[in-house]
């Protein structure tokens, strides 16, 4: 089972690494996007700081959903996803190391980005470091969901603003925890606790979502 | 149960309770918007602007009610593959959606008197607009996958998934510190709603339910009828 | 030898297992945060406690302590003091209050605290209860309270 994870992973991996479009891009509209707020909402450094977090948090969900049309479709078209339906190895395994392959490949920049971001946001230190901590143990959440809305969304030819009303609503409760850590951090509270449901939040999508999202694409391979 | 799968025996069966679902809807919401809006007394703090509640609280409660029959129905779809487990799934979902969007709006109405805000976005307030979304994701996806069993059983998983929030809205009261007030009915210890005021929020929530029943069966009928036409125009397209 | 089949159902029976413990974590972790509190608003005896810088933005939580509450400037600035029973942090007010503002109810202010200890409020909620009931129940609840506190001095 190891080495289907890592057979699959590698492929992921090359194949994100040859093409350099999904990781880079998703880092770049991160960048973009975040970076488009202090023009649009005034430079003054208090208003930045308070918003900073939230302002992130909801850039890293976006960025993550725009790599999401192309991570079960793509494999569906070329017919890769037949052909692993037809190996021993179980369809949620496969989700799985996609989905992971997506965390390292999009999550993963994303999180290593954000103290760049918070800087730019005029956060204090404290709060970046809370800030880069909670990205990094609440964006898995996002690859796992995003699996999910992706298999879902496999059949339909124009998936992309399907994905966004399917798991928007369901990366709500990521999205509050992520920021409340923040916050707490930022009115000298315990941000521990937030991390911990955050982590939950993780956690769980990894144990449920490749099930669903297997469930999701044996429809779209039937 | 798979008895009623056949369309000719639930148009039977729906037919038979159609008739008594309409007459306790029209019985319950004449008497109990009487006694909600003319009969029942001021609230001892909040006057009259309490009778807001005798709407937003049973809609509230549909919303999540209405929300288990989908998520039940799509289970049923999915495990036992019942062909009108799906019909009633699709057909309850736009009626979800309503009383989603009539809480959230009555609720704002009474919020602005009674806390100083339209909205404030506290757990439970937050999550029942999340529950809204579901229901639009869940239409979405009906809409947007043209082969109808495949579109059922997608539809099914989001639903499934979709659960986990449900929980989220009813014990988010209990586990955040929030500015919504404890749940007064369904709680420990019976509820805290004075029997004058308890009597017409009760008749309301039976007519809230029996409303549901009426327009669940009319649209599953309609539906079914839509099928066969869909059925009877292929057929005549082969034939000719 | 087994088949590919029987493999793979192997496989995913060893995938629902790991996925039982994932959730035993999630379940562990719900807890151990639960028990550490994740507070909507900060206390009066939380700021006696740890103490707020001036100018720093948080929400303050409590009831409206009976008999604080007062005006300035012809009742366009109101003050009023929160506590959590223990402590009691003074609130200073220039806007509009809600209706179900009154003495001894729930009550959260957003603002900061001034040099003095002050906390300056730019938006305050009033959170209500669970009950509700006409006028006249609490009117003979209120009485037989009374009723009860009085039966207790005599005592």
């Amino acid at each position: 089972m190891i080495s289907a994870l890592k057979t699959i992973l590698s492929y992921e991996l090359k194949l994100a690494w040859r093409q350099g479009s999904t990781g880079g891009m998703a880092v770049a509209f991160f960048l973009v996007t975040v970076a488009l707020f202090p023009l649009g909402v005034g430079p003054e450094a208090k208003t930045l700081a308070s918003i900073g977090g939230g302002v992130i948090w909801v850039a890293a969900l976006l960025a993550a959903l725009l790599s999401l049309e192309r991570l079960i479709h793509s494999d569906l078209e070329d017919g890769f996803l037949d052909q692993l339906a037809l190996s021993p190895w179980p369809l949620e395994l496969v989700i799985f190391a996609k989905a992971l392959g997506h965390w390292l490949v999009t999550g993963l920049p994303l999180v290593l980005a954000t103290p760049l971001l918070g800087v730019m946001m005029q956060m204090q230190a404290h709060s970046i470091e809370v800030m880069f901590y909670s990205m990094l143990v609440g964006t898995p959440a996002l690859s796992f969901i995003g699996s999910l809305g992706s298999g879902l969304t496999a059949m339909v030819k124009k998936g992309g603003l399907l994905i966004a009303l399917l798991i928007l609503p369901l990366y709500i409760p990521t999205l509050i925890f992520g920021v409340s850590a923040i916050d707490a951090a930022s009115f000298n509270g315990d941000p521990v606790p937030h991390l911990m449901i955050l982590a939950a939040l993780s956690i769980g999508a990894v144990a449920l979502t490749p099930f669903a999202s297997a469930a999701a694409i044996r429809l779209a391979l039937e | 149960m798979h008895k009623y799968a056949n369309p000719a025996r639930f148009n039977r069966l729906a037919n038979a309770i159609l008739p008594w679902s309409f007459g306790v809807m029209a019985i319950a919401f004449a008497y109990g918007l009487y006694q909600a809006l003319v009969a029942s007394p001021p609230d001892y703090q909040q006057g009259e602007t309490v009778r807001i509640m005798y709407i937003h609280v049973p809609s509230a409660w549909m919303s999540l009610a209405v929300y288990m029959v989908l998520a039940s129905a799509s289970f049923v779809s999915l495990v036992w593959r019942h062909p009108l487990a799906d019909i009633a799934a699709k057909a309850s979902a736009p009626v979800g959606a309503t009383f989603t969007a009539l809480a959230l709006f009555t609720g704002s109405l009474w919020g602005k008197p009674m806390w100083g805000t339209y909205w404030e976005w506290d757990a439970r307030m937050t999550s029942v607009l999340i529950l809204l979304f579901l229901y639009f994701g869940y239409m979405a996806l009906w809409r947007s996958i043209d082969d109808q069993q495949k579109a059922a059983k997608a539809a099914a998983i989001l639903a499934i998934v979709g659960v986990i929030n449900v929980p989220i809205i009813k014990f988010s009261v209990e586990w955040w510190n929030t500015i919504h007030q404890p749940a007064s009915v369904m709680r420990m210890g019976g509820p805290t709603i004075d029997g004058s005021m308890l009597i017409p929020l009760f008749t309301m929530f039976i007519a809230f339910h029996a409303y549901f029943i009426t327009l669940l069966l009319w649209r599953m009928k309609a539906e079914l009828n839509e099928r066969k036409i869909q059925i009877m125009k292929e057929n005549e397209v082969l034939g000719q | 030898m087994t088949t590919p089949a029987k493999k793979r159902k192997q496989q995913r029976l060893l995938l629902i297992i790991i996925a039982l413990v994932l959730l035993s974590v999630v379940a562990a972790l719900m807890m151990r945060a639960m028990e550490d509190g994740i507070t909507f608003f900060i206390s009066p005896t939380e700021i006696a406690e740890n103490g707020k810088a001036v100018g720093e933005r948080f929400r303050l939580g409590g009831l409206v302590e009976e008999g604080s509450v007062s005006s300035e400037e012809n009742g366009l600035v109101i003050l009023f003091n929160v506590t959590d029973t223990l402590n009691s942090t003074p609130v200073r007010y220039r806007d509009i209050l809600p209706d179900l503002f009154r003495e001894g109810q729930g009550v959260i202010a957003e603002g900061s605290l001034n040099a003095d200890g002050v906390f300056i409020a730019d938006k305050v909620l009033a959170k209500h209860d669970e009950n509700y009931m006409p006028p006249e129940v609490m009117d003979i609840l209120e009485r037989a309270e009374n009723y009860d506190e009085n039966k207790d001095e005599n005592n």
